[in-house]
């Protein structure tokens, strides 16, 4: 049976990666804790919200994220494009545990959910880690991650202010001046989550990338009042229409995955008109940024092996620091040809929003900062192996766009730098031969006391 | 200000009477219940009238 959210809080447990808090704690006050624990925090009583809990900090480390994925830490970008070449579609189900409980018209009320406060500039309590589908006639089904600002029982906010499939479909319905309906899940199993993040391309399905990953199909159920399907084992969901105003609603600030406080947005709202959950909900509170930048990290690493595939280079590693937010940076290490280190800095800076690419020999252990900061040493001549490409598409919350100067719904541009560091063409590899200790092979220190 | 409750009127005059952050009301109400400070936010948003400054405080759009 497929995993579910608390199949993985389980996992966390086991391995000691999770503490369970039991005393009463208020809602207001998770975010402060979660960030001070080394653990994921699971709360089994939140004042003033009997029958709830709520736990958060899930995937803070790479580590987590690697115990997720039944893999190491350094290959999580292998096994999340392993699982993306075998997509497994998801099969309906009539009933299931996220709408044991179904509250429709009076009873629609987000207060009555435990919404968090994450940061002290935010513009009102967030709920992020979100499973967001909707559907367009024309395109089909769209699953994507966005977070909600909260407005009152029944509004809130929805950040569509970069581009993504769900944009697009929102302005589709907008340009008839029509609403577009949606369902968002919450508590999820990290492997939805990940689908859900991925640019995955508009035709394909984020279900059968999450069936993939899972290895088996992913049971949805129908919501129960849009037409919509949503993952069966869900804890929470929420069901409505995001309204045909466009981009004119206060949103934000959120404390950003930039992990640095945003600004305040003109968004779109998002009208709840039902809300589904089990007998026991778990509220998923995604913290801010290290959770997301973590998600983030294995699919921007997936996509920088498809772009280098699709180029025909052979990859040996990537990496996504959390440095740049598992985002904006990709370091790859390649079995190079001649010319494939530009051609792998190129394909590398084709992905997404990436601003920055490095691209190195496959001797060097792109892990390690040291040896990758040896590459850029002596590999690089910057009059030879720098590129730099203007005028690409950018992110708002990198504030060095300016995305300020920009109108309400305008997409801003970044430039785009690539360092190719491998050994440069004409360079004999003797040049670069590493130092050995003499008789390294013959002795072995564990042997000596 | 007729049919809102008393704490939604008082979120409202503290936003009148200086703009503040969200987490500055929250501060000021933190003898309330969250689920109940929530309802009162939400009266105050249903007014329209909230607007924002450049830092993201919160003001009352004068009528």
């Amino acid at each position: 049976m497929k995993k579910s959210l608390r199949d993985f809080l389980g996992e966390l447990e086991t391995a000691g990666e999770l503490r369970v808090i039991q005393n009463t704690v208020d809602v207001r006050d998770v975010s402060a804790l979660i960030s001070q624990s080394k653990r994921a925090l699971m709360f089994n009583s939140l004042s003033d919200y009997p029958g709830w809990r709520l736990c958060g900090g899930l995937l803070s480390t790479r580590k987590r994220l690697a115990l997720a994925m039944g893999s190491s830490e350094n290959e999580v970008a292998m096994r999340f494009e392993e699982g993306l070449g075998r997509a497994v579609d998801p099969v309906m189900v009539s009933e299931a545990p996220c709408q044991e409980v179904v509250r429709l018209g009076s009873d629609v009320d987000l207060a009555a959910i435990p919404y968090p406060l994450m940061h002290v500039l935010d513009g009102g309590p967030y709920i992020s880690g979100t499973m967001v589908t909707s559907k367009d006639p024309e395109f089909g089904r769209n699953v994507g991650s966005y977070r909600l600002m909260y407005r009152t029982p029944t509004e809130t906010g929805i950040d569509l202010v970069s581009p993504s499939d769900m944009r697009f479909y929102y302005q589709r319905r907008l340009d008839k001046g029509q609403s577009l309906d949606i369902a968002v899940a919450i508590g999820v199993h990290p492997y939805e989550m990940l689908a859900a993040s991925f640019k995955a391309p508009i035709d394909s399905d984020e279900y059968a990338i999450a069936g993939g990953l899972h290895g088996e199909p992913i049971p949805l159920v129908k919501c129960k009042t849009v037409d919509l399907e949503v993952p069966a084992d869900a804890e929470i969901v929420l069901e409505g229409e995001i309204i045909p105003i466009g981009w004119t609603a206060d949103e934000g600030p959120f404390g950003e995955f930039s992990q640095i406080s945003g600004d305040v947005k003109w968004n779109p709202i998002f009208r709840v008109k039902c809300i589904t959950h089990r007998k026991d909900p778990i509220l998923y509170f995604l913290q801010m940024p290290w959770e997301n930048d973590w998600l983030c990290a294995p699919v921007t690493e997936a996509a920088g092996l498809l772009a280098l595939r699709a180029a025909s280079v052979k990859p040996v590693a990537i990496r996504a620091p959390v440095g740049s937010c598992g985002y904006w940076t990709l370091i790859a290490s390649i079995r190079k040809r001649p010319g494939e280190g530009k051609n792998a800095v190129l394909a590398l800076l084709s992905v997404s929003e990436v601003k920055l690419a490095i691209v190195t020999d496959e001797d060097i252990n792109i892990h390690d900062p040291d040896d990758l900061d040896w590459a850029l040493t002596f590999r690089v001549q910057a009059d030879r192996d720098v590129i730099v490409v203007d005028g690409a598409r950018g992110k708002h919350v990198d504030p060095s766009i300016r995305a300020w100067e920009l109108g309400k719904g305008g997409l801003p541009t970044t430039a785009k730098l690539g360092i190719d560091a491998t050994i440069p063409e004409g360079i004999p590899k003797k040049f670069y031969k590493r130092l050995r200790y003499y008789g390294e092979d013959r002795v072995k220190l564990e042997d000596f006391r | 200000m007729t049919g809102m409750t008393a704490l939604a009127q008082q979120i409202m005059r503290a936003v009148r009477d200086r703009p503040q952050q969200f987490s500055e009301a929250v501060d000021a109400h933190r003898d309330v219940p969250w689920p109940q400070f929530l309802r009162a936010w939400g009266e105050v948003r249903a007014l329209n009238r909230l607007e924002r400054d450049e830092d993201g405080r919160y003001h009352l759009k004068d009528v």
